[in-house]
């Protein structure tokens, strides 16, 4: 089953545009290598085009709120908070 | 002056029925508990059942809006706390069989113990769907005259000029401080409040494990059939080897009542180091030949992940602080796959020694101590420490897991195997081709390193 459809079937009540989880800069992103942020996520939040120069986006609307991505940035260059209160991820099924 | 004194000094009788003109005027709880989770709410209920004034903060819609993964309740801990409470919280399935499996691609080597005498009160372990056990314990508490706040999110712990913690700040437009004599954390796996006010470093992805989690439908006869089970019985079945491609790690099966729920997860350093998305390890296991058998026909309804703190016992920050406490999974109280009761266990600690605090009207670190030494008491602080070079094994054997399957299945498959050489000579080949996985003097000091660690 593709990453996409799993994420499709969790629920989100999205909030009024805030990200919760963004990229302080770019500049870091560019210096980095490993880029752990693009394969940690379980939802796949941080999405890349792999051209040089392209920034690395964050769709924070589909983010299950782990936090590991803050974990593995190496230059500590993810800013992470909970989204605003009853926003974001809901899960249902235990 | 002296009468003053005395009023002052004496013990605060704390009576159910509260001074409403107080309370308004003030607006200032006994206690406020961030997080409802198993902790949390725990605590709360234990509160105010001795009568304190509580409110708990939550961040979801809805009490377990936040959490996944497929969780079991040891009953005999949670009967010590709740008595009965079978009859009360909804549980998916009676735990009466517990599985171990080594894998690798094509093999498994398991352990299974399955009994009746599991099945009868008081139980051994339930399947619960998180959301369940949450709302109920959320309802225990509210009745007992805690109030939960849903829907909003604690941004930040306030603290007077000495560093007392005095209240929160949440994130709402109209009212957002709550001030407290105590402030309890119980904020989960990521606690950004304990990190943020500086009473706890940030975790490290050594430290935390990350899991995803799918959730699978089947009804419930094809499940009891697949899984060999009794008609409301359940099982869990822990995987090792194989699901973790080559790391350590773990993964697992929960069986609900008419759903599954199949966990994958490391430590998040691993993930970062593997280049692989967790999904991926999931969608690995399910095409397993044996796992794909039991999920035949069955639907994905729910995919997450979630984090688990592993650190064990040297991973534990300060828990007390001056008129705060940390619970639960934001203390970094899990140990293995024991985190839900360790859980309620410290908020039941953290409530005795808040009660203890406000009777005597003293929130220092030394009052609030008590907490920790009821920890130290228990089997919490024991069982932790007993383990606590665990996570350093697992860091200094990466290979573990996934060699040890290895080993394991070769030699199983040999054994099994019929040649039709004499058994002496099959019995030397086994030998060899375990010596040639690992040499026997690595294999020995591997041993001796486990077994200083598990005892």
């Amino acid at each position: 089953m593709q990453l996409q459809n799993k994420i499709s079937l969790i629920h989100f009540n999205l909030s009024d545009n805030t990200p919760h989880v963004a990229i302080h800069n770019q500049e870091f992103c560019t210096k980095c290598k490993e880029k752990h942020c693009l394969t940690v996520c379980p939802t796949g939040v941080f999405k890349w085009d792999c051209l040089v120069d392209s920034p690395i986006v964050v769709e924070y609307q589909q983010c299950v709120e782990c936090g590991a991505c803050r974990l593995v940035c190496q230059f500590d260059n993810i800013l992470f908070c909970y989204p605003p209160g009853g926003k974001g991820v809901i899960f249902r099924e235990g | 002056m002296v009468k003053h004194w005395c009023e002052l000094k004496k013990p605060h009788k704390i009576s159910k029925i509260k001074n409403i003109h107080a309370k308004t005027a003030a607006s200032k709880y006994d206690v406020i508990i961030a997080g409802a989770g198993p902790a949390g709410l725990t605590a709360a209920y234990f509160l105010a059942r001795d009568g304190l004034d509580v409110l708990v903060i939550e961040r979801g819609l809805f009490p377990g809006a936040k959490n996944c993964g497929g969780a079991s309740l040891m009953a005999e801990h949670t009967h010590k706390l709740f008595p009965n409470f079978w009859e009360e919280c909804e549980c998916e399935r009676v735990i009466t069989d517990q599985s171990y499996w080594l894998m690798t691609e094509d093999s498994v080597l398991s352990s299974r113990f399955q009994s009746t005498r599991l099945a009868a009160a008081p139980y051994n372990r339930f399947s619960v769907k998180r959301s369940n056990l949450y709302r109920w314990l959320a309802n225990k508490a509210t009745q007992a005259g805690a109030q939960v706040l849903y829907s909003h999110t604690v941004t930040q712990v306030l603290f007077n000029t000495s560093g007392q913690a005095i209240g929160v700040t949440t994130q709402t437009s109209d009212n957002n401080r709550c001030l407290a004599d105590i402030i309890i954390l119980a904020d989960g796996a990521n606690s950004l409040l304990a990190e943020r006010s500086g009473l706890a470093a940030k975790v490290t992805s050594a430290n935390m494990s990350l899991y995803v989690k799918e959730t699978i439908a089947l009804p419930s006869a094809v499940i009891e059939e697949r899984f060999n089970l009794l008609p409301g019985e359940g099982t869990i079945i822990g995987l090792i080897g194989y699901p973790t491609a080559g790391f350590n790690g773990t993964a697992s099966i929960h069986t609900f009542r008419d759903s599954i729920n199949i966990n994958a997860g490391m430590a998040v350093a691993n993930f970062a180091q593997a280049g692989f998305n967790p999904n991926d390890l999931l969608e690995r296991i399910k095409k397993h030949p044996y796992i794909k058998q039991l999920l035949v026909g069955g639907q994905t309804i729910e995919y997450g992940g979630a984090l688990i703190p592993e650190g064990g016992y040297h991973a534990i920050p300060p828990l007390v602080h001056p008129g705060l406490m940390i619970v639960g999974d934001a203390g970094s109280l899990v140990n293995g796959t024991h985190g839900i009761n360790l859980a309620m266990w410290s908020g039941f600690y953290a409530a005795q020694a808040a009660y203890a605090a406000k009777i005597g009207r003293d929130y220092s670190t030394q009052k609030l101590s008590l907490y920790t030494k009821l920890l130290d008491e228990s089997f919490i602080i024991q069982d932790l420490k007993a383990n606590a070079g665990a996570a350093k094994l697992m860091r200094d054997l990466p290979y573990a897991f996934d060699l040890y399957s290895r080993i394991a299945n070769e030699t199983a498959y040999q054994v099994s195997k019929v040649y039709t050489m004499p058994k002496r000579a099959k019995r030397q080949m086994i030998y060899t081709k375990v010596k040639s996985m690992q040499p026997v003097f690595k294999l020995a000091s591997d041993i001796w390193k486990s077994w200083k660690v598990i005892r």
